[in-house]
């Protein structure tokens, strides 16, 4: 089990993050909130979170897997229970509330489509994205 | 009004530089200013001396060794490049190689290794420098295609058929790229004087140019010229075309 991302180790990093979503999404600095939604608060697309994992990427000197939230956030549950015909399960839903932990629950809510999970992601999702690429970085 | 195709400050990337029509473009971008980074695979004295020429010019110029079928590779040139000068504004696809011969006498190596650098060495490179030109919301990318990619000639199917690919996926990059108004296009040269072309104009030269309304081959700088004008801010209403550049080149 992997340690625990600690607020004071978001923290740590959350300024660099927030100007690099707001350079990527060239939105001002103080919209970036901790808890919004960069799809449905900030307009983001998805051509821009490529963009913001490569330049997340640059600032921090680490290599981050395309798709790898999902796929850590499923962690060892088998695709088939995570989800069926493109829509998020029980357990997956489950999984999610705990794996992003800073999305507000109750926008993690059945129906939910797997094409709609990068709507969850907040800055504070690609903090710890970050942290977990530097952590297993730094393990390898 | 003057005309305003300077490219003084633009951070460019060649591949396949180091001859032939790559090396008119290296010399034509940095004439004009470009800060000219070109890729080349082996041929590390023709590279140099590309470079030296530019040096005594005053030019910038520098070369990489990179094979375009290695995605790695081509990452961590583009990130040498984006490293030193801070962003990439031109990527021109050039590397390009021929195995000619007819269908049934190519041997399986000479289909893969045109399909390796001609299709998926520009994959690899654009993958590399596309990053940096989406993170600047700007950007030109210009590809090599070929009059084979729409006119094939006997003895070409894996070159025309690798050529038709660039226009494919020139059309199709533009439309992903447009909202970071990055623009997209290639250009098709016809028969143009290069050692790549050497064989061809030798065995059919004459019956060639009588298919050329210009009747003549083409000078890699006439190539240079078309890329020239993709690349500069002449061209910024321009995206997902093909441009022919080829004296007129009928089908037989």
């Amino acid at each position: 089990m992997a340690a625990e991302i600690t607020k004071t180790d978001v923290d740590a990093i959350y300024g660099t993050v927030a100007k690099t979503i707001a350079d990527a999404l060239g939105c001002e600095l103080d919209e970036v909130k901790r808890d919004a939604s960069l799809i449905d608060d900030l307009g983001a697309e998805s051509i821009d979170f490529l963009d913001l994992v490569f330049r997340l990427e640059r600032a921090f000197k680490v290599k981050i897997p395309r798709g790898k939230i999902v796929e850590d956030a499923r962690g060892d549950l088998p695709e088939a229970e995570f989800e069926q015909k493109g829509v998020v399960t029980e357990a997956g839903i489950a999984r999610l509330r705990t794996f992003l932990a800073e999305v507000p629950a109750d926008r993690i809510a059945a129906p939910l489509k797997t094409a709609d999970i990068p709507r969850l992601f907040t800055a504070e999702t690609f903090a710890k994205l970050v942290i977990r690429a530097q952590r297993e970085q730094g393990a390898a | 009004m003057a005309l305003d195709g300077d490219l003084s400050g633009k951070v460019a990337i060649v591949t396949g530089g180091s001859r032939g029509i790559g090396r008119a473009i290296v010399e034509l971008f940095a004439a004009e200013g470009a800060d000219v980074t070109f890729w080349y695979q082996g041929n590390a004295e023709a590279a140099e001396e590309v470079v030296a020429a530019a040096a005594a010019a005053g030019q910038s110029v520098r070369s990489m060794q990179v094979d375009v079928r290695d995605s790695g590779a081509c990452r961590t040139a583009a990130e040498a490049v984006a490293d030193r000068a801070g962003r990439i504004d031109v990527l021109v696809n050039n590397a390009g190689v021929i195995r000619d011969n007819v269908l049934v006498g190519l041997e399986d190596e000479d289909i893969r290794t045109v399909l390796d650098v001609n299709v998926a060495g520009v994959f690899n490179a654009t993958r590399a420098v596309a990053p940096f030109m989406i993170s600047k919301r700007a950007g030109r990318i210009v590809n090599l295609s070929s009059v084979s990619g729409a006119k094939g000639g006997r003895g070409q199917t894996n070159y025309a058929a690798s050529k038709g690919a660039i226009d494919a996926l020139t059309r199709a990059l533009a439309v992903e790229l447009a909202p970071r108004k990055i623009s997209v296009n290639a250009v098709a040269p016809g028969v143009i004087e290069t050692e790549m072309s050497e064989t061809v104009r030798e065995l059919a030269g004459d019956e060639i140019k009588g298919r050329i309304l210009l009747r003549r081959f083409g000078q890699p700088r006439d190539i240079a010229h078309a890329v020239w004008f993709l690349s500069s801010s002449l061209a910024d209403y321009v995206t997902g075309q093909v441009l022919y550049v080829d004296g007129g080149f009928k089908m037989e």
